[in-house]
């Protein structure tokens, strides 16, 4: 292979270090408005009355949109509106406007000006009278029979608040696994709400035109989904409108899946009224309150194991806090319970359950992880609870455990390859385990180092609707373009997918490029998420690829004298039997003639379980409660590495997210006031100057089912981090929490808890 | 209206502008300097950063009067016509541009620390990157760049 393996610098990279990349907060059509939003103050209201005339006499306002004069189709701002599967029909809660808002920050209104200032002011200028209704925030609380109903029509029927349905599903018996189980553990876990925090607000640029097109700019994750949700919810033909990102997007994280915020709508429809484009812009303020979270929640575990360590019982139950609307709800719980706790261990008699749960807070949805993280942290802290039940050691237990390349566990295809040990030991090798844990402190500062471990998907099939469609094309001078609908939110995989496809069709890099982000640019792709775009679009690449090598061969066949079944191709020279030929001339010899080299592939990808495993070393002030990561060795089974700079950099970025997971990030809900976290100041995220060393290791297993032996990377990296953190802090203290951040209010009640300080 | 009088990217203007503006909107908004990126409009995540008289400064939380003779370098001015700073070549090259969206901060924050100590401590880089956010990278390969730029730059490479 010619590229893949290399560190090939990514191919954006002139345009964002040069600050000429553009991103949606760049764009500026002629003629355009700018639009603001009037959000509840209350967390569950009615309006009771709404007066816009203040708002519509301000000069220079050019429309005025309500729940009163808009569209009231229910959808749903994410992709699930169009990914869920035949025979079940996807959560619609969510309208442009409410009339009855469900938490602070819900949209009432919306303003389009000739200038922000404006826009701003006439937003000031709407009277709404609320009639505040009773409103619950806590899931556990939510599911009493007492508590308001958050969305009566969309709740289960057995369960209270809760929202579609009750996840559930195991394998074997559950109630004999336990009967068989000769030491059964119990642990809880209970966590926070984290805001992906990703550097560009939510925005779009919307211009609707009255011959009934709609051009939108946004920093989507999904632009063809996106395309599909505005068709429905605004009753458009898909073909009359276009999104695009303009290309970059800054950073997503899970939070864009679908709509960005709800900005595209709500951009749509004050430029329907105006018969204008309108830039909408969140603040930082509305994208931490007004857009979707990771799940907060609680979890329970009980594992169950014969005396020589052998699991024989697993049952979890998720109570997860999805705020006002469904968008992901359903779908996160399901993963929480596959990917969380059905996938690492082979376990007999496997059960989980999982209630998503409606609450009067900000909708939680998709952040990196995705449900993983929530599960390991559980089943993580019950594997450590085992093993000191057992006097067995951590790795030990674990590695008899994991699921082996034969096994037939939960999911619904093949395991494939498995190289978790083999993480767990690279993982404990490079955090010093042997030398480090278990060793009994005192005094005030206090050092431990923990570890835990977990697998994911590559993408979301055969779970949801998920796959993609590319065409390839050789330009007649030979150089290779390549179209997809996947946006470029930040991992470089429109470079590393351009690295496959050269290998695979054998042409050089230096002159093929990736038209991507825009869904007039290639036919579907449901986009970036689920640690899937690498994955799964090489594997249409693949294809594709196959399909215009034979092509390419049979043409060259009579101009090089060779049959076709006798040609190679490397580096854009195709060969055979001591005789070579360009493909660049080959490419105008063919258009001269009337032809060009092209292929199309569209195709629902396999599946491949990305394993990993973590170690943590932190250090403990006993007195000030404050724990600090020191040092993060993340080691993933990545299958196969396309490019390495790059794939640590997903590692990298992603352990740091975790780490702020487990000691520094939380949205505190303050009753009647809603969350406190409106800013960078108040939202703690990590910084260079407080990161903990990373060392990111990548182990090749070759996925039978990659190409090339691909799996994904994109999410992985922080959803052991948690559970690692905690086991290391139990470490160095003698304290498992079962609660995270960890940061000094809560590690100081621990610590008085456990009788360690008074 | 007020008449500034200031050098942007090596280009003295005196221009009427709105008071009220902060120096971040003039930037973009007036001058299309796109580049430099607005993250919280709070002088709280770095996106921002443009250098002013030497100092790194979080352009969205500056009235723009105060750039009132100075000198400002944004993003679109480090790179010298097609060559590129040794900073920006090796954000490139070490893998320190993910999303992007913080990198014209990052490269700025960078710069104004390089031009001073070209030889910096890697407490020192992160200190000069503390008040840059970035959600994507872990700041690992942000931190090489920094300091593979310095070496270059030691060595007398600018791309002035």
């Amino acid at each position: 292979m010619t590229y893949v393996g290399k560190s090939i610098p990514r191919n954006d990279g002139f345009d964002k270090a040069t600050g000429l990349g553009i991103f949606t907060q760049d764009v500026a059509l002629p003629n355009m408005l700018f639009g603001k939003v009037l959000r509840s103050p209350y967390a569950h209201a009615k309006v009771i009355s709404i007066d816009t005339s203040a708002a519509e006499a301000l000069p220079g306002v050019e429309a005025v949109c309500t729940f009163e004069n808009t569209t009231n189709k229910p959808f749903n701002t994410s992709a699930t509106m169009i990914t869920t599967n035949p025979g079940a029909e996807p959560v619609r809660d969510q309208r442009v406007f409410t009339g009855e808002p469900l938490y602070i920050g819900d949209e009432i209104a919306a303003v389009a000006a000739v200038t922000e200032k404006i826009a701003e002011d006439a937003v000031k200028l709407i009277k709404v009278e609320y009639e505040v209704l009773p409103a619950v925030f806590d899931p556990l609380e939510a599911m009493k029979p007492e508590a308001p109903d958050v969305q009566p029509e969309f709740g289960c029927k057995e369960h209270k608040n809760v929202c579609g349905e009750i996840v559930e599903f195991g394998i074997g018996d559950i109630g004999k696994g336990f009967e068989e189980a000769e030491v059964i553990v119990e642990a809880d876990i209970e966590l926070p709400r984290v805001k992906q925090a990703q550097m560009e607000t939510h925005g779009a640029v919307a211009s609707y035109k009255a011959n009934g097109t709609l051009e939108v700019y946004s920093p989507t994750q999904t632009p063809h989904p996106t395309k599909m949700i505005l068709a429905y919810a605004l009753d458009m033909p898909e073909s009359k409108i276009h999104v695009q990102n303009p290309p970059y997007v800054g950073g997503g994280f899970g939070v864009r899946i679908g709509l960005s915020g709800k900005a595209e709508i709500l951009a749509a429809v004050l430029s329907m009224k105006a018969l204008k484009p309108v830039k909408i812009q969140y603040s930082r303020e509305e994208d931490f309150l007004a857009s979707d979270t990771r799940h907060g929640g609680y979890l329970h575990c009980r594992l169950g194991a014969k005396k020589d360590g052998t699991f024989v019982a697993l049952d979890t139950t998720a109570w997860l806090n999805t705020g006002a609307y469904a968008t992901f709800g359903v779908e996160l719980l399901g993963v929480c319970g596959a990917c969380g706790t059905a996938g690492t261990y082979r376990v007999p008699n496997m059960h989980y359950k999982g209630f998503p749960i409606y609450t009067h807070q900000q909708t939680a949805g998709a952040f990196r992880g995705f449900g993983t993280p929530q599960g390991t942290a559980v089943v993580e802290a019950a594997v450590d609870k085992m093993a000191q039940k057992l006097g067995m050691d951590l790795l030990e237990l674990r590695k008899m455990n994991t699921t082996k390349p034969d096994d037939k566990n939960w999911f619904p295809f093949p395991v494939g390859s498995v190289a978790i040990n083999e993480c767990i030991d690279k993982a404990a090798e490079g955090i010093g385990w042997k030398e480090k844990r278990g060793k009994a402190q005192s005094g005030n500062i206090r050092r431990g180092v923990g570890i835990a471990c977990g697998t994911h998907v590559s993408n979301a099939a055969p779970f949801c609707v998920d796959y993609d469609a590319v065409y390839l094309r050789i330009e007649q001078d030979g150089s290779l373009h390549i179209g997809t609908g996947i946006p470029e939110i930040g991992p470089g995989s429109t470079t590393a997918l351009i690295q496959v496809a050269c290998d695979l069709l054998g042409v050089p890099f230096d002159t093929a490029v990736m038209k991507f982000g825009d869904t007039a640019a290639a036919p579907f792709d449901i986009g970036s998420h689920a640690t899937r775009t690498l994955y799964a679009v090489s594997q249409v690449i693949r294809d594709a690829a196959e399909k215009i090598r034979k092509d390419i061969f049979e043409y060259a066949a009579d101009f090089m004298g060779v049959p076709a079944d006798k040609l190679d191709m490397s580096e854009g020279i195709i060969f055979g039997e001591g005789k070579e030929y360009p493909l660049s001339r080959l490419a105008y010899e063919a258009h001269l003639r009337g032809k060009q080299f092209f292929a199309a592939e569209c195709k629902v990808p396999p599946n491949s379980l990305p394993w990993y495993a973590q170690a943590a070393e932190v250090e403990v002030d006993m007195e000030l409660g404050i724990v600090k990561v020191i040092k993060i060795v993340s080691a993933h089974d990545v299958g196969k590495v396309v490019n390495p700079r790059l794939c640590e950099g997903q590692i990298e970025g992603g352990v740091l997210q975790g780490v702020g997971y487990a000691v520094r990030e939380e949205m505190t809900y303050v009753d009647g006031k809603g969350f406190y976290n409106k800013g960078f100041h108040k939202y703690m995220l990590p910084t260079a100057d407080d990161r903990p060393e990373i060392v990111p290791i990548m182990i090749e297993s070759n996925d039978p089912a990659g190409v090339m032996g691909i799996k994904g990377i994109g999410e992985v990296g922080l959803c052991a981090t948690v559970p690692a953190v905690l086991s290391a802090v139990e470490d160095a203290t003698g304290v498992r929490f079962d609660a995270v951040p960890l940061v000094p209010g809560r590690v100081i009640d621990g610590f008085k808890k456990a009788g360690l300080i008074k | 209206m007020e008449k500034l009088n200031v050098t942007v990217n090596g280009k003295f203007m005196s221009v009427d502008v709105d008071p009220e503006l902060c120096l971040a909107d003039f930037l973009r908004d007036r001058l299309f300097l796109t580049g430099t990126k607005i993250g919280c409009g709070k002088g709280e995540c770095g996106a921002c950063t443009v250098i002013m008289d030497g100092k790194a400064v979080t352009s969205c939380i500056i009235p723009v009067m105060r750039a009132e003779g100075s000198v400002i370098e944004t993003i679109e001015g480090v790179s010298d016509g097609d060559k590129l700073h040794p900073i920006q070549e090796e954000f490139i090259n070490k893998g320190a541009i993910q999303c992007g969206f913080c990198t014209p901060g990052m490269i700025m924050s960078s710069k104004a620390l390089l031009d001073r100590n070209n030889d910096p401590t890697a407490d020192e880089v992160k200190e000069a990157l503390g008040g840059n956010i970035c959600r994507c990278t872990g700041y690992v390969k942000i931190e090489e760049a920094v300091m593979s730029a310095a070496e270059r730059m030691r060595n007398g490479e600018t791309s002035k």
